[in-house]
């Protein structure tokens, strides 16, 4: 099984969020998980990503044969987790390059993958970009900051392209999107499921 | 004289002067000021002012003939009339008004986070001749009004108030200090707000040239009580205004307001200094001036937060228009950060009025001097218009249309 | 705090110091302690003429009747003024070597470890570089070139004395009077060496100018002196290095620099300060008490000071601008970061005097482990200084919960059509973007490094691009 969610119970200051969920995934499927605004789908994205404000009441998960809860979030990241955010945050001064450099290097480590070098790199981050309609001077600016909403959302999309994760959590990627954004941001999600 | 002489020959109509401890504290004090032992080039409370001119004074003081008036109207509303500092004393089942006691002497002074250095509070200490003690009982509602009076020309004021707002009760406080006359009003507040209560405190100052008002106040919240103040200075006369607040329990918040609108020669200065000692506090220290002619103003705003005062808000504002060549402001707001979990920010702004805007109104038609008016009443619309008493807000627009009126 | 944020700082903590290393090499001490004679020892080792030696009297006797300054939010013991070697040279070094051959092969060394290369073959391109080993200049690269082709006079103070006393005469102690206050009364009296700076009118220095400060022998202060001048219309970029060897006993640094900017001149002043904090426990470290101040005495002239200070157990420090001249600019970026036991009170002072002068301050403060970091600085204008303009912003960045940020600024103003803004923040690092960058695949501790990063960057992007490379590292301990 590649991932499995077995009778999950999480809790956040006093508050009981999921009772009992089950979910069962296998490699190359596509699921929507719906529900109304506070039944819990982000607090499952972000309890799978190790986000460490929930506590963990009951159950278990597996993911690619490992305890998740033994994993970190950047372990979990690094074994191919990725977690488009609802919310994604500013990061003053910090420049993209640099950013997602060190965390593909950090990954490739991990799968005891030859690091890539900067102008390789470099260039792989272009590519995608453009392939994603991402204009260069984007590139420039410090991560998510000053974006607008939709920005934010393809920069996601942009980081998802590059890290190439064998799990993806989307979510709400797709709220506060105009028609162009939505296209480009589907197609880079399509893109990603038909390497696989 | 000097400061010993001087408190020996006036004893007997000083407070207190009959107990050893107390007796003991006030030697420590006049040999502070014999001995010049404090550091007067950093001292925050000298700055723009002679201190010689306040220490070296000719005591006076006259025991108010009439007992002061408390009136109740039925509707959870007192007005005091305090004479020369003094109240007479009044009991019924929401509120308590007695003298201050031996017992109230010290607790000013013996707290820590109160400079030593501070003169006036020292002054305050050693000729203490006035004052009164205002207990709200648990979970009542009220407001009361005091205006304070000076009778007579020379009269040196030495005053001490305690306010206690018990559990769960809540007070509108309205001061108005109005003196014509040629004297000087040096007042301590010391003011305990227990657990969910709360405290608006409004002093509206509008004194003469001749009269000098030093008003040092010190508020400590318990758990999940309030306090704001919110300080109204139109006065002639020099005038200071110092708060120290101290947040003692969690979910505790203070509010510092203080609008100063200076002309002629007039001083002000101010302070506040708020201490987080406590968890998930807020604090806001908001000051505003305007300063014309050759005025001169300063601001020293503080905000500390201790090693437990995790999840704090500490937010603090200053901002001075200067309306002439001759004017001067002084500003220092000062962040002291112990504990990682805050949110703390201060901003600070002195300037002219913005020429941008004037440009603007005058291009519609306006003349100068009434889009400076405008401009000037805009940068203080937010605080005026956030007091929700008709009254008070309409005794404050009047003062404002006055202070205007000189504006040239 | 997670346990993660807390094995995060235990790494900072426990990062060696680089530079830590001593050189084993004999050198010439007078006796230890202050009076005349000292005073007589360094002036006569140095050969310097009498009114010299007359200049450091009149300052000692200043010095004698001063008292520390004491509003720092600093807590040290007692300085023991008796207690310290004032002068310290390799053995050999009455006379500077002319060139290379003559310089000890341990001290070449020394700087080759340091990452300065000081062979003719190796030195830095497009980097002048004036070395100086406790008391004494080792060796001026680049000199002849600069002197030749541009008449720009880069040399240590000591050599200025005896080649360019007017000058030296004109302009030392024009900034910073010697009984300006008790830290530059005492470098008044007993400076030893340091890099002196003239650029003629007109001339733009084609490359950076650096001075690199080692202290290497125990118990010894070091008092060094910089003097910058920039005539009408010129420019220099200039940088300085520190570092000192890990020693049990807490060292005194106090230097004063001094820069003159004429008409139309900029001078550019960037310091990477990484001299021995001490070690985890509060043991040893330097005390760096400096006085910088510059004078942009021309119109439209310019001064901008960036510093990156990491090290130091005690750092006091104000590199100031007087804005005298109408139309000039004032700038002061600023990255202090303290761990462990350090304590820096460090900030600005931009005095407007002149009409329609400007200054910016941009500080980060960074405090980590049980360390105090106070920004502390002074905005005023004066009567005259009609349209002056400032904008200051200061931020800080708590990580941990047993250190203090403060943040103490002195807003003044006289003048009724200046225009002053100032803001300033202090928080905690933002779990939130630790969460988003660890999700990405970043360790908690690069995590951290990127966002305390980021957090300066605005004044990291000031320094020269040949150093700026270095602070970063330094900076975000990465090593």
């Amino acid at each position: 099984m590649f991932l499995e969610i077995k009778d999950l119970s999480v809790k956040i200051e006093n508050k009981n969020i999921l009772r009992g969920l089950n979910l069962n995934i296998n490699k190359g499927e596509v699921h929507a998980i719906m529900g109304p605004n506070g039944c819990g789908k982000s607090t499952l994205a972000n309890v799978l990503a190790g986000k460490e404000d929930y506590e963990i009441l009951n159950g278990k998960i597996n993911f690619k044969d490992n305890d998740l809860f033994d994993l970190n979030i950047e372990e979990r990241a690094q074994e191919g987790m990725f977690l488009a955010f609802q919310y994604p945050v500013e990061i003053p001064g910090v420049n993209i390059t640099p950013f997602l450099h060190s965390a593909i290097n950090s990954k490739r480590k991990r799968m005891n993958e030859e690091e890539i070098d900067n102008l390789s790199f470099a260039k792989l981050l272009k590519s995608k970009a453009s392939d994603l309609g991402i204009n260069i001077d984007m590139l420039k600016r410090s991560v998510n900051t000053g974006f607008s909403g939709g920005e934010k959302k393809r920069y996601e999309i942009l980081q998802m392209s590059i890290l190439n994760p064998d799990l993806a959590i989307l979510d709400e990627t797709d709220s506060g999107l105009d028609i162009d954004a939505l296209k480009i941001v589907t197609e880079g999600v399509n893109k990603l499921k038909t390497k696989k | 004289m000097n400061i010993q002489d001087n408190y020996l020959k006036n004893r007997k109509n000083i407070f207190f002067s009959q107990n050893k401890d107390i007796q003991n504290h006030r030697e420590k004090l006049i040999n502070i000021f014999e001995n010049d032992s404090f550091d007067k080039k950093n001292n925050e409370s000298l700055k723009n002012i002679n201190l010689k001119n306040f220490i070296d004074f000719k005591y006076k003081y006259l025991i108010p003939e009439e007992t002061s008036v408390i009136n109740n109207n039925h509707e959870n509303i007192y007005s005091i009339v305090s004479v020369n500092g003094q109240c007479s004393s009044f009991k019924d089942d929401k509120i308590e008004i007695t003298k201050i006691l031996d017992e109230d002497y010290n607790d000013f002074s013996e707290n820590n986070t109160i400079e030593k250095n501070d003169h006036f509070v020292n002054l305050n200490s050693l000729f203490l001749n006035s004052g009164f003690k205002i207990v709200i009982k648990k979970n009542n509602n009220i407001k009361i009004k005091i205006s304070n009076i000076v009778t007579d020309d020379g009269l040196t004021i030495f005053q001490k108030n305690n306010y206690i707002c018990e559990e769960g009760s809540s007070l509108n406080l309205i001061e108005e200090y109005e003196n014509k006359n040629n004297s000087t009003s040096n007042i301590l507040n010391v003011i305990k707000l227990e657990k969910n209560s709360q405290l608006n405190h409004f002093l509206i100052q509008d004194n003469s040239l001749n009269h000098n008002l030093i008003i040092t106040s010190h508020s400590s919240c318990k758990k999940d009580s309030h306090y704001t103040q919110k300080v109204y200075n139109f006065s002639e006369g020099y005038v200071r205004n110092f708060h120290y607040s101290e947040l003692i329990e969690t979910n505790s918040e203070a509010d510092l307001q203080g609008i100063f609108f200076l002309k002629d020669n007039n001083i002000s200065n101010n302070k506040t200094f708020v201490s987080h000692l406590a968890e998930g506090c807020k604090s806001n220290q908001v000051y505003k001036g305007i300063l014309n002619d050759r005025a001169k103003a300063t601001y020293f705003s503080n905000t500390h937060v201790d090693q437990v005062a995790q999840k704090t808000e500490g937010y603090q504002l200053s901002k001075g228009i200067l309306l002439s060549d001759n004017a001067s402001y002084f500003s220092k707001p000062e962040l002291k950060i112990y504990a990682d979990d805050v949110k703390c920010s201060h901003g600070s702004t002195i300037g002219p009025i913005d020429e941008n805007a004037i440009f603007y109104l005058r291009s519609r038609g306006m003349s100068k001097i009434a889009a400076t008016k405008i401009l000037i009443s805009s940068f203080i619309n937010e605080e005026l218009s956030s007091i929700d008493d008709d009254q008070m807000a309409e005794i404050i627009q009047k003062k404002l249309v006055r202070y205007l009126s000189k504006v040239k | 705090m997670n346990s993660e944020t807390l094995n995060t700082l235990d790494t900072y903590s426990k990062n060696k110091y680089k530079y830590g290393f001593v050189t084993d090499i004999d050198n010439e001490k007078p006796k230890k302690g202050l009076d005349e004679d000292t005073i007589k020892f360094i002036s006569l080792k140095k050969n310097e003429p009498d009114w010299m030696l007359e200049w450091r009297l009149k300052a000692f006797s200043k010095w004698k009747k001063m008292k520390e300054p004491k509003w720092a939010n600093l807590n040290f013991p007692e300085i023991d003024y008796q207690d310290i070697y004032y002068y310290s040279a390799p053995k050999g070094f009455e006379k500077k070597p002319k060139d290379l051959s003559e310089v000890d092969p341990k001290l070449i060394e020394t700087y080759n470890k340091l990452g300065i290369p000081l062979e003719e073959q190796k030195v830095l391109a497009g980097v002048a570089v004036d070395v100086v080993f406790d008391s004494v200049s080792v060796a001026t690269t680049y000199k002849g070139e600069l002197e030749k082709k541009l008449g720009i006079i880069f040399c240590s103070i000591g050599e200025a004395i005896q080649k360019h006393p007017d000058l030296i005469k004109k302009y030392l102690g024009s900034v910073i009077p010697a009984g300006d206050h008790s830290f530059s009364a005492l470098n008044s009296a007993v400076f030893t060496d340091g890099s002196f700076v003239y650029i003629p009118e007109g001339v733009k220095c084609p490359m950076e100018l650096s001075t690199y400060f080692r202290i290497n022998a125990e118990n010894t202060g070091q008092f060094e002196r910089t003097l910058i001048i920039a005539d009408k219309g010129s420019y220099v970029s200039y940088l300085e290095g520190c570092t000192a060897p890990k020693r049990d006993d807490n060292q005194l640094h106090a230097a004063n620099v001094e820069l003159v900017a004429l008409d139309d001149a900029e001078i550019k002043y960037s310091t990477v300060q990484n001299w021995y904090p001490g070690d985890e426990y509060g043991k040893g470290g330097i005390y760096n008490f400096v006085t910088k101040r510059g004078l942009c005495a021309g119109k439209n002239s310019k001064i901008s000071w960036t510093q990156v200070e990491t090290g130091s157990a005690i750092t006091w420090k104000y590199p100031s601008c007087i804005l005298k001249g109408d139309n000039s600019i004032g700038e002061f970026y600023s990255v202090a970061i303290t761990n462990n036991f350090q304590q820096a009170d460090t900030g600005t002072k931009m005095t407007h005097i002149g009409k329609n002068t400007k200054s910016k301050i941009i500080s980060k403060g960074i405090s980590l482990g049980k360390s105090q970091n106070t920004y502390r600085g002074e905005v005023s204008f004066l009567r005259k200084a009609d349209k002056a303009r400032n904008y200051t912003q200061c931020d800080s960045l708590l990580v941990g919960n047993k250190c203090g940020a403060h943040t103490v600024p002195y807003i003044d103003s006289k003048n009724n059509t200046a225009v002053i803004e100032h803001e300033a923040s202090t928080s905690k690092i933002n779990e939130d973007q630790l969460y988003y960058c660890r999700q990405r695949g970043l360790s908690h501790e690069e995590a951290v490094s990127l966002i305390v990063n980021g957090f300066c960057k605005q004044v990291l992007q000031e320094l020269p691009m040949e150093f700026a490379v270095e602070a970063q590292k330094t900076c975000i301990y990465f090593s």
